[in-house]
Order: C-alpha cells, then sequence, then structure tokens
C-alpha cells in the first residue's frame, strides 16, 4: 500500500496499519468490490477482445494518463500532510493538504470533461459492454474521489484549526488511508480499461 | 499489531459509507427510471384493460399460487409469459373450467369472473410478456 | 431487569409466539398441499395458506423487534420508558389488526376481502408480502409511529449507546421502507422496482441493523465483553451490511425489465453479501469465547451463537448460491429461492427474536435464568427446529435443482407440473422433516411451563 512510504521516513511511533482499524476493514470491503469488477472485466473482455480493443480507442488516453498524475501527486501530497503532522508542523500539513485537494480536484475537472464528452455522444451504461464497465467502474471511482475529497477537506479544516498533532493525529492517518486507497485503485484502472490492449 | 480501533472512528465510517452507498443507489435507480422506457412497454399503459387487469391479478391474489417474472409463489406455473404459451382463448377457457376437482390434484379456485374482467387480464398479461425480461425464463415452460 | 417498563415487553413476546405456532401450523398446511394438491380445498385454497403463513412471519418477527426494542432501549437508556401505558395499548391494537387481518383472510374470498376494505380506493393488495387490506397498512404504519414516538423520546431523555443507536436507527428505517407498500404503480415495472424497496431493503438492510444491534446486546449481557470492543465491531459488521446490500438489491433487477446493468452491478454486490454474514459468526463466537463469566443462561448463548452460523449459512452461502445472474437465470423462481427464504428467515430473523426472547424472558420473570431441566428443554427444541430447518432446506433445494434440471436446462423442457409430480418425493421429505419441526417449536414453549424457578 502507498502508505507504507510515509512509515519508512517516520520509522518511531508508526503503527501497523496506520490509521484507525475500522477503515481498513472498510477499504478491504472496497477493494474486493473493484477487485470482483476488475474480474469480471477480464473475464468478459476475453469474450469480446474485438469489442473492447474497438471501443478502447474512443477513450481519451491523454486524459487518463493526466488524472494518473494527479491522483499519484495527491497522494504524495497526503503522504506528506501526514509526515508533516508528525513532526508537528500543522502549518505546512495543512498547505500539503491544501495541494492533495487541489490535485483532486484537478482529477474531477478532467474526468468531468471526459464525461460531458461520452454522454453529449449519447453514450451510456447500456450503450455496449464496454461502455457498461466504463461507466459502471470510472463513475463508482468518481464518487470515491468525491467522498475522499470531502474526508480531506474535513482533515483540513481540522488541522487549521490544530486539531491535529504529533502525538494525536489519528484521525488525519485514517483519512489519509482512505485517500490512498482512491488512488490505489485508479491505479489498477486506468491501466486495466484504457490501456491494456 | 498496535493498531488502535476506536467506536467513534467506526461510527463515523458507517454513517459515511451509508450515505455514500445510498447515494450511488438512487443515481441507478434515477438511471434506470431513465432507462426503463425502452423496455417496460409503457405504451400498453394507454390501453385502460391493462390497468384494469392489473387490479384483476391483484384483487385475486394470483401471485399467492403462481410467479409474475418469477417472483410469486412456486405453487403454480409462471404466467409472465403465459400469453406466449398459451394464447388468450385458452386462458379465459382455463380460468372459467376451475376448478378441475380431480382428486389429489393441486385446485385452483373459481374466481367468477365477468368476461371483461378476463379480457382486462388477458390484456395485462399479454403486457407482462411483452416486456423486455433479458430473455427469462429460458424457455416457454417457464 | 433493570426496569419496570421493560416488562411491557413480554406480551410482544408471547404474541410473537402465539403467532410463531399459526404460521407453522399454516406452513405444513401448504407443505401437504404440495403433495395432495386438494386438501382442504376450497376452505383454505393454498394462496390463502401463504398469506397466513408469509404475513404471520413477518407480524411475529416485527412483534419479537418491538418486544426487544421495549426490552433494550430502556436499560440501554438507564431511564423508564417514555409510556409504557402507550406500548401497550399499540400492542393490542397491532394484535388486533393482525387477528382481523388473517381472519379475513381466511372467512372471506381474497376478491371480497379487497372490495369490503375499500382497495380500489388506493389500490395495495395482492403483491407477494404485501397482502394486507390498504386499512391494516394504515395501521401497521400508525402503530409503528407510535412505537417510534415512544422509544425515541426515551432514547433523547436517557444515556444514548451505540445499542439504541443503531436499533432505531433500524426501526425508524423499517418503518420508512414500510412506506414503499403504498406504492403501487399500474407499470408492472416500476411496481416490482419499487416493491423491493420495502422487501430487499427490509431483509438485506434495516432489518440487518435490528439484528446487529439485538445480537450485540444479548452478547454484552451474556459475555460480559466490554462494550466498547462489542459496540465497534457491530458498527463494523453493519456498515459491511449497508454497503453490499444496498446495491445488493440489483439480484433482485435480473429479469424484471430493469435495465441489463443491473445483472452485473447486482451479482458483485450481492457476491460479497455473506462477508458481513461471515463478520457476525465469527464476532459471535469470538465474544463468547473471549467471555469475562458465566451466564447462567445458556440456552441464550446457544440462540446468539446459532443465529451467527444459521443466519451464515441461510443468507449468506444459500444467497450466494444462485445470487449470481448466469445461475440465477435457471434458478429464478423455483423451488431454490424457496429453500434460501427458509432458511435465512429463520437463520437470521426467526434466530435472533428467540435469542433476546431466551435472554430477557426469564428476568422478566424474576430469575437471571431458568432451571436446568427448562433449559435442558428448550436446547432440545434449538436443535429438533435448527436441523429441522437444515433438512427443510436441503430438501428443497434437491426439489430445486430437480425442477431447473427437468424445467429449465432440459433440450426438451417439461411443464411446469409435471415437472412438480417427478419432485414430489422431496415435498414429502420437507413435510415430515416440517412436522419434525412443530414438535421441536412444541418443546420449545413446553420449556417455558417446565418448573423454572427451581434452579434459578
Amino acid at each position: 500500500m502507498s502508505s507504507d512510504a510515509i512509515d519508512m521516513t517516520e520509522p518511531d511511533g508508526r503503527r501497523h496499519p496506520p490509521g484507525d482499524l475500522a477503515i481498513w476493514v472498510f477499504i478491504l470491503a472496497e477493494l474486493a468490490a473493484f477487485a470482483l469488477l476488475f474480474i469480471l472485466y477480464g473475464v468478459v473482455r476475453a469474450k469480446h477482445v474485438e469489442l473492447f480493443n474497438e471501443m478502447q480507442l474512443t477513450l481519451d488516453r491523454n486524459a487518463g494518463a493526466l488524472n494518473t498524475v494527479l491522483l499519484i501527486t495527491a497522494s504524495w501530497c497526503v503522504a506528506r500532510a501526514v509526515a508533516a503532522i508528525r513532526k508537528g508542523a500543522d502549518g505546512a500539513s495543512a498547505r500539503w493538504m491544501a495541494c492533495g485537494i487541489l490535485a483532486g480536484v484537478g482529477f474531477l475537472v478532467v474526468k468531468g470533461f471526459e464525461y460531458s464528452d461520452k454522454f453529449d455522444a449519447g453514450i451510456g451504461l447500456d450503450t455496449n459492454l464496454f461502455y457498461m464497465f466504463y461507466i459502471a467502474l470510472t463513475f463508482f471511482h468518481f464518487m470515491h474521489v468525491v467522498l475522499g475529497l470531502l474526508i480531506l477537506g474535513f482533515l483540513l479544516l481540522k488541522t487549521l484549526r490544530g486539531g491535529y498533532s504529533a502525538d494525536d493525529h489519528l484521525g488525519m492517518e485514517t483519512g489519509a488511508s482512505y485517500w490512498h486507497m482512491v488512488d490505489l485503485v485508479w491505479i489498477v484502472l486506468f491501466p486495466l480499461v484504457y490501456v491494456m490492449r | 499489531m498496535s493498531a488502535s480501533f476506536s467506536t467513534s472512528a467506526a461510527r463515523n465510517i458507517f454513517f459515511g459509507g451509508t450515505v455514500f452507498f445510498v447515494l450511488m443507489f438512487l443515481a441507478l435507480t434515477y438511471d434506470t427510471e431513465q432507462k426503463l422506457p425502452q423496455r417496460d412497454q409503457r405504451a400498453q399503459l394507454a390501453n385502460p384493460a391493462v390497468a384494469a387487469g392489473k387490479r384483476v391479478w391483484e384483487n385475486n391474489n394470483c401471485i399467492g399460487c403462481h410467479t409474475l417474472l418469477g417472483e410469486g409463489a412456486y405453487f403454480a406455473p409462471e404466467l409472465g409469459n403465459v400469453y406466449k404459451r398459451r394464447g388468450p382463448d385458452f386462458i379465459k377457457a382455463w380460468i372459467k373450467s376451475q376448478p378441475t376437482g380431480v382428486p389429489g390434484r393441486r385446485q385452483m379456485p373459481n374466481f367468477h369472473l365477468t368476461d371483461k374482467e378476463l379480457d382486462d387480464l388477458v390484456a395485462f398479461l399479454k403486457y407482462a410478456s411483452e416486456i423486455n425480461t433479458a430473455n427469462w425464463p429460458p424457455n416457454v415452460e417457464g | 431487569m433493570q426496569y419496570k417498563s421493560q416488562m411491557v415487553a413480554k406480551p410482544y413476546f408471547i404474541g410473537a409466539l402465539v403467532l410463531f405456532v399459526a404460521q407453522i401450523l399454516f406452513g405444513l398446511i401448504m407443505g401437504l398441499q404440495y403433495v395432495v394438491g386438494d386438501f382442504l380445498f376450497p376452505h383454505i385454497p393454498f394462496n390463502v395458506a401463504r398469506m397466513v403463513h408469509t404475513n404471520a412471519l413477518i407480524v411475529w418477527l416485527l412483534m419479537g423487534f418491538m418486544g426487544a426494542a421495549y426490552y433494550m432501549v430502556p436499560e440501554e437508556s438507564e431511564c423508564e420508558l417514555y409510556s409504557p401505558k402507550l406500548a401497550l395499548i399499540m400492542f393490542w391494537i397491532f394484535l388486533a389488526a393482525a387477528g382481523l387481518t388473517v381472519v379475513g383472510y381466511l372467512a372471506v374470498p381474497y376478491a371480497t376481502l379487497a372490495k369490503i376494505t375499500g382497495n380500489d380506493l388506493l389500490p395495495t393488495m395482492g403483491r407477494e408480502f404485501l397482502e394486507q387490506p390498504t386499512i391494516t397498512k394504515i395501521g401497521i404504519v400508525v402503530v409503528a409511529l407510535a412505537f417510534l414516538f415512544n422509544l425515541s423520546m426515551t432514547f433523547l431523555k436517557g444515556r444514548k449507546t451505540s445499542i439504541t443507536t443503531v436499533m432505531l436507527l433500524g426501526l425508524w428505517g423499517l418503518a420508512i421502507m414500510f412506506l414503499f407498500s403504498f406504492v403501487n404503480p399500474d407499470n408492472l415495472v416500476r411496481d416490482k422496482f419499487y416493491w423491493w424497496w420495502v422487501v430487499h431493503l427490509w431483509v438485506e438492510g434495516v432489518w440487518e441493523l435490528i439484528l446487529g444491534a439485538i445480537l450485540a446486546f444479548v452478547l454484552i449481557k451474556i459475555t460480559g465483553v466490554d462494550r466498547e470492543v462489542i459496540e465497534k465491531w457491530l458498527y463494523v459488521i453493519i456498515t459491511l451490511s449497508l454497503i453490499t446490500g444496498l446495491i445488493g438489491t440489483g439480484h433482485h433487477y435480473f429479469w424484471i425489465g430493469t435495465p441489463e446493468y443491473w445483472q452485473w452491478l447486482g451479482s458483485v454486490f450481492s457476491a460479497l453479501e455473506p462477508v458481513p454474514f461471515f463478520a457476525m459468526t465469527l464476532f459471535a463466537f469470538n465474544m463468547v469465547n473471549r467471555r469475562r463469566r458465566e451466564h447462567p443462561n445458556r440456552a441464550a448463548t446457544l440462540w446468539a451463537l446459532g443465529t451467527g452460523v444459521m443466519s451464515f449459512l441461510g443468507a449468506g452461502v444459500w444467497g450466494f448460491l444462485h445470487t449470481l445472474s448466469p445461475v440465477n437465470y435457471y434458478t429464478h423462481g423455483t423451488q431454490i429461492t424457496a429453500a434460501h427464504g427458509h432458511m435465512a428467515f429463520y437463520g437470521a430473523y426467526v434466530m435472533v427474536v428467540l435469542t433476546i426472547i431466551s435472554y430477557a424472558m426469564p428476568l422478566m420473570r424474576g430469575r437471571a435464568a431458568n432451571s436446568n431441566a427448562s433449559q435442558v428443554l428448550e436446547m432440545w427444541g434449538f436443535w429438533l427446529m435448527t436441523i429441522s430447518m437444515v433438512f427443510i432446506t436441503l430438501f428443497l433445494t434437491g426439489a430445486g435443482i430437480l425442477q431447473v434440471w427437468l424445467q429449465r436446462v432440459s433440450t426438451t423442457p417439461m411443464g411446469f407440473m409435471a415437472t412438480q409430480d417427478q419432485v414430489a418425493l422431496f415435498y414429502w421429505l420437507r413435510e415430515g422433516t416440517g412436522l419434525v419441526f412443530m414438535i421441536g417449536l412444541a418443546v420449545y414453549l413446553f420449556s417455558f411451563f417446565k418448573d423454572g424457578k427451581s434452579a434459578a
């Protein structure tokens, strides 16, 4: 998990897994749902390789790549924010968190353009099997980004109010773990749906 | 494992997760409502006999023995496709001739339906048989 | 028992058990009609017996939930119930409404009942599980509102625990989702779509909150494990239930005219629905293993563990068996569904209500637990009923597999009735096991009258 990187930089007082255990149950459940959808995607694709290859070309791969960069950046910023709060630097933590949120919002904007293109072309869940998966997977993920951003926004507000410190930042680790899950899912989703031939 | 695990975190995740999935479900419901006109044969509802037939269906608790599109009791045949399996005349004649009174066999009551009620019911069953059910049932036997 | 007003739970539990007996009796009638088709015809046609069987089940489970809530909420809130009198009045109204409805089902043809209760003004009747006359449905809403008002006021004035929060959320959800029983569009697809909002979002949604809360309450009491530990696991389990169960509704949207993407979404999310049930099993066993005291009520412990195991088998395993759309294409609306329905309802909801009854009844009768002799009888009832239910489920599954094979998979498909004749042996076996279940129920009920006091 990408959050391990944080632990490498902060050997003292780290937790395994970081954040509250309850979020990990939730993360595992969510990953299980995505994993099943990915597996189904693979199985169905194997049966309809031509359709999937043809339809894949209609996707905007550059937008997808840009979004991958944005999400990884966001995850990195969030990781820096957690690292900062561990040193008690709440000002720096808030700045990193804000950058993370900005990158996440950037993802939504790019994805929004992609969607409006597709919806204008009359594409929906029942256009064909490929687009059923494309929309179900990316929209489900899109909503996770929205939820993740709400959580990050809450973390930022609490940091600004001085709610986290070097001794007490469990809440931030919990929220950050969720965000990294959202990032991780995209890192699997992007190559699977946009790139793999 | 030195993990911390608090009731308040678990509670927040419960509320957050639930709201999230409720919203996802509502979004899917919205999309379904948009797509339904292509599948649910709603144009047929312009014929008042269909709705009247649904009342006959409901007021005699047909679902208490039969299934309709696979839902109901499993005591008597599927009727979602009975219009295709038997046709209108057979359906009416069958309903009128009940019960068969054959000893030991399952019995269907006589509901004393009027001719209009029978026509309405058949209109409803015809409508039901034309709904796009993704090719279910697997064969005409239901 | 710490608060006098908890006693109002008692009539609810007794009422529930009386209706339980009625449910099983009518179940036996239906089971026999499966093989001796004209049994009791035309006095009790199958559809009438089935209405009584399913509606009695729903009403007695609701009564059990209400009794559980009336017992738990004062104790958790650490204050007396807002109005014990209102609770008792509502019990009698509920019982009378249920009784009158059953009399209506049995005394006149259903169409007559629809006519005299004015179903054409607001047609809601004649849909599976929602057969009650519209006026009964309105009565249920009134009783539920009074009940929720009573409990919410108690909740607000006292201590707020996770258990009561979850319990009340579940009960409010139950009442709110029931409002969809008044939604009955002429469009059959939309009718079915929203019908499931009552049925599925009850049993695979808000009822699971109630189930979790009752189980958590009993586990705290009988194991002495820290409330903190039990409550956080409660939240985790119900989170899992709802994130899988909400979109899991899609497994009912495969073949009723809804868009075909539900086949994918419904399969994926409902494939995960066993997870929360498995978590619940682990949870129950873990807590009992970590117990800090030996509670004298061993029967209640047995019921609590049984709920964990049987709900996982019935709802989890038997649900998963036919929830994937390619499988469900063949099994939809066959005896497989009936098999799953029987074990899931028994394993999850019947058993959890019997758990709280087993725990609370002795306390309401002035003892921590019943005498050993009485508990032994109760446990005999547990095993007889539970094992019969396992076999009922297995026989129905056998019937279902054969039915699917002959009627749906075969290249020369058999008609429905011809197929039914072929599977008659399974129905006979099911009916025999049903009789054993009835004996188990009788033993269970007899345990209430067995010199309970002697050893407490």
